[in-house]
């Protein structure tokens, strides 16, 4: 359909454009109606309003409407919600049970489950809204500040009469002596309300904080900062978020990073009785824990071969919300257990016949030596098993990784054996030894030998375990940037507001009109004020032209 | 600004969303945690063979391989091994390698357990269980069965019949 988009000024404005870009009088629709005026956007035509929109601009326009803008926002909020119901997978240390939402809540986990609502914020949907929310934010951004930029630095001074006379703010009166003389003055008035004032004449557009104007774009830069960045986390090595537990005196790696760190020393101080209210009187409270630590960096052998070289790169006592920080990698004090662990034994090898004692020796849990001598006697390490078990067939084999059944088979040598030696099974822990029966295992040997632990200072402990939270997190700065120019954004658009005055006087005539984005109340005290300057004494109220909510 | 300058504009805006989205989308769907999934490439490791040797997965290319996680700690893993010895000494003429991935246990445990078995298959010792998150094995045993061409057909979850094991490898062959 051809429509023709020239006004009677001769400006040739684009299509969907409601107040003529140049004199401002209403076009289309809104010429019909004595309403006032719809200011939005000065009336320009937004970028995307075209005649004959192809398949790109009707993609480009769908993004560009602010009813879809907050149709996306609604369904984002609500779809975030759905994310609060039960915890998400994320929240657990270390998430690897499939039933454990049908387990804890029933039917409804399972389906909560199901549907993948038990990781919303990482789900392919939720990512989807979010990427279209960023979409629309730039679209709509550019296809509003371009035209507004445009027609707010070209403002023609003298305006089309019904452009004034429909502002929700106008003034009309007949004033006597030289139209122009009396021009000059209202500048000057206006001006001492810190206008600025463009004069053509008899008419003139005085204005305000246009800057204000900007606000919401410049919230949009800083939204659209803040969404980047998040997504800039699923780039490798920019965010990690892991726990690892480190015992008193080793060293670990962080998962995923070539660091290394090492719990020199774990301190715990608890509560007194007399700190706790009564109720928690003779519990174990925290009051500080505290783990001196050491980051460590390798720098030649990290993979699975030979021993890694490390060099230390800083230390920290961490103690919570005091991580160790080094180069973005934080690590955060978060949990700690205190039971400890064997993790040597010094016992001696009894002849049962003679009495005689032999050692003590030292024998590592984790890392034993092979062979060890005993006055005339020689024990070789066979084998030794971290968690030991027998399987359905009777043999003996390992029940995890962990050390919690430590057992040691040994080859015993000496006067009154055989060449070759005889086995003996030694498990470290007396409940072991009951509970495997360490004596049938041994059979006659069992009456001969016996390997025990004098007392307890024969025993070796792990120390406490530390348990520390390693976070990385290089998105951090522009989330932070995002934020401020966001938050920049919105101080402009909420503290100031843009006023602008237009007025013409033909043959003794004078109208006025006044727009500003907000604050009407003010805007018609600017207009009040600066009439009283001339001697016209108006009541502010009477300048509203209705429409208005403030 | 003219009409196809605003064109291109438009068009490199979209294209950048769709790239940006697309990588963001994308990653949600396709792979989990970076872990390698049925019809990916395996990741790439450098590991201590028994007798001391380095060993890397691309020292493989091209043939078809079996990537085995197993732990002494674990029943099913080792009563599937002499399986995979006989289905290694079936196989290996046509190229077969069989890679068995220890579960990061320490010297004197693997050492001794492998004394009671007779393995000519490659085994190897992984670390700090660095090459076991790369795969994102969470139970044992997991085995990969692997094409000549470097993509992975098929992980296997459980302890496996030496049947189901040889339906397997003969899968990779055909390919």
């Amino acid at each position: 359909m051809f429509q023709n988009t020239k006004c009677e000024c001769g400006h040739q404005n684009s299509v969907g454009t409601v107040l003529c870009e140049s004199c401002g009088k209403p076009l289309g629709e809104e010429a019909l109606s004595d309403l006032p005026l719809e200011m939005r956007y000065d009336g320009v035509a937004r970028r995307s309003q075209k005649a004959n929109p192809g398949p790109i601009d009707r993609i480009w326009s769908f993004f560009s409407s602010v009813k879809i803008a907050v149709w996306l926002i609604v369904l984002t909020l609500l779809a975030s919600t759905l994310g609060t119901i039960y915890p998400q997978e994320g929240s657990f240390v270390n998430f690897s049970d499939p039933t454990y939402y049908e387990k804890t809540y029933g039917l409804p986990g399972k389906i909560y489950y199901a549907l993948g609502l038990s990781h919303t914020y990482e789900s392919w949907w939720f990512i989807g809204l979010l990427v279209m929310i960023g979409t629309s934010l730039v679209i709509c951004s550019l296809d509003r500040v371009l035209p507004l930029y445009r027609a707010l630095n070209k403002q023609q001074i003298r305006k089309h009469d019904r452009f004034i006379s429909r502002q929700k703010v106008v003034y009309a009166t007949r004033i006597d002596g030289d139209p122009e003389e009396w021009t000059q003055r209202f500048e000057g008035a206006l001006q001492r309300r810190g206008f600025r004032v463009h004069r053509d004449g008899t008419a003139l557009l005085a204005e305000k904080n246009r800057f204000s104007r900007w606000g919401p774009y410049i919230n949009h830069i800083g939204l659209i900062i803040f969404l980047l960045a998040v997504l800039a986390r699923s780039i490798p090595g920019w965010y990690l978020d892991d726990y690892v537990g480190v015992t008193e005196g080793d060293t670990v790696r962080l998962q995923g990073t070539n660091y290394f760190i090492k719990n020199v020393a774990f301190t715990v101080d608890f509560y007194t009785d007399s700190e706790m209210p009564d109720r928690l009187k003779g519990t174990a409270r925290a009051k500080k824990y505290e783990t001196k630590a050491e980051l460590y960096q390798c720098t030649a052998n990290c993979g699975a071969v030979g021993e890694p070289q490390l060099t230390k790169l800083t230390a920290h006592d961490i103690i919570v919300n005091d991580p160790l920080s080094y180069n973005g990698v934080k690590v955060y004090q978060f949990d700690f257990n205190m039971t400890p662990k064997l993790k040597a034994v010094n016992p001696v090898l009894i002849d049962k016949v003679t009495g005689e004692k032999y050692g003590p020796f030292r024998l590592s849990i984790a890392d034993p030596e092979p062979f060890y001598e005993l006055g005339p006697y020689s024990l070789e390490l066979i084998t030794r098993f971290m968690d030991f078990k027998l399987d359905e067939n009777g043999v003996p084999t390992n029940n995890s990784r962990e050390p919690d059944a430590p057992a040691f088979l040994f080859l015993i040598k000496g006067p009154g054996l055989p060449a070759d030696g005889e086995t003996f099974m030694y498990f470290p822990k007396q409940k072991d030894k009951q509970r495997f029966s360490q004596d049938m295992i041994n059979r006659a040997l069992a009456d001969r030998f016996d390997i025990v632990v004098g007392s307890m200072e024969g025993v070796e402990f792990t120390g406490p375990e530390s348990f520390l939270n390693v976070r990385i997190d290089r998105a951090m700065p522009f989330i932070w940037i995002g934020a401020a120019i966001s938050m920049i954004g919105l101080t402009l658009g909420f503290y100031w507001n843009h006023r602008r005055i237009w007025m013409r006087i033909d043959d003794g005539v004078l109208s006025l009109g006044a727009h500003t984005n907000k604050n009407w109340y003010g805007m018609r005290g600017d207009v009040a004020a600066a009439l009283r300057k001339m001697s016209i004494e108006i009541d502010p109220k009477s300048l509203d032209n209705g429409g208005n909510k403030t | 600004m003219t009409g196809s300058k605003r064109k291109i504009v438009q068009i490199a805006i979209l294209i950048g969303v769709l790239l940006l989205g697309g990588y963001a989308i994308g990653k949600t769907l396709f792979s989990s945690d970076g872990t390698p999934q049925v019809g990916g490439k395996p990741p790439e490791f450098e590991l201590a063979a028994m007798d001391g040797s380095v060993q890397k997965l691309s020292d493989y290319k091209g043939r078809p391989l079996v990537i085995n996680f197993w732990g002494t700690f674990c029943p099913p893993c080792v009563k599937e091994m002499p399986e995979f010895q006989r289905q290694y000494v079936k196989w290996k003429g046509e190229g077969l390698e069989i890679l068995a991935i220890n579960l990061s246990e320490d010297d004197i445990t693997v050492t001794n357990f492998l004394k009671r078995f007779n393995l000519d298959y490659q085994i190897l010792r992984d670390r700090d269980r660095q090459t076991e998150k790369a795969y994102g094995v969470r139970q044992y045993p997991t085995t990969f069965f692997v094409k000549p061409n470097g993509e992975i057909k098929e992980i296997f979850i459980g302890g496996m019949t030496e049947a189901a094991i040889d339906e397997r490898i003969t899968e990779l062959f055909r390919n």
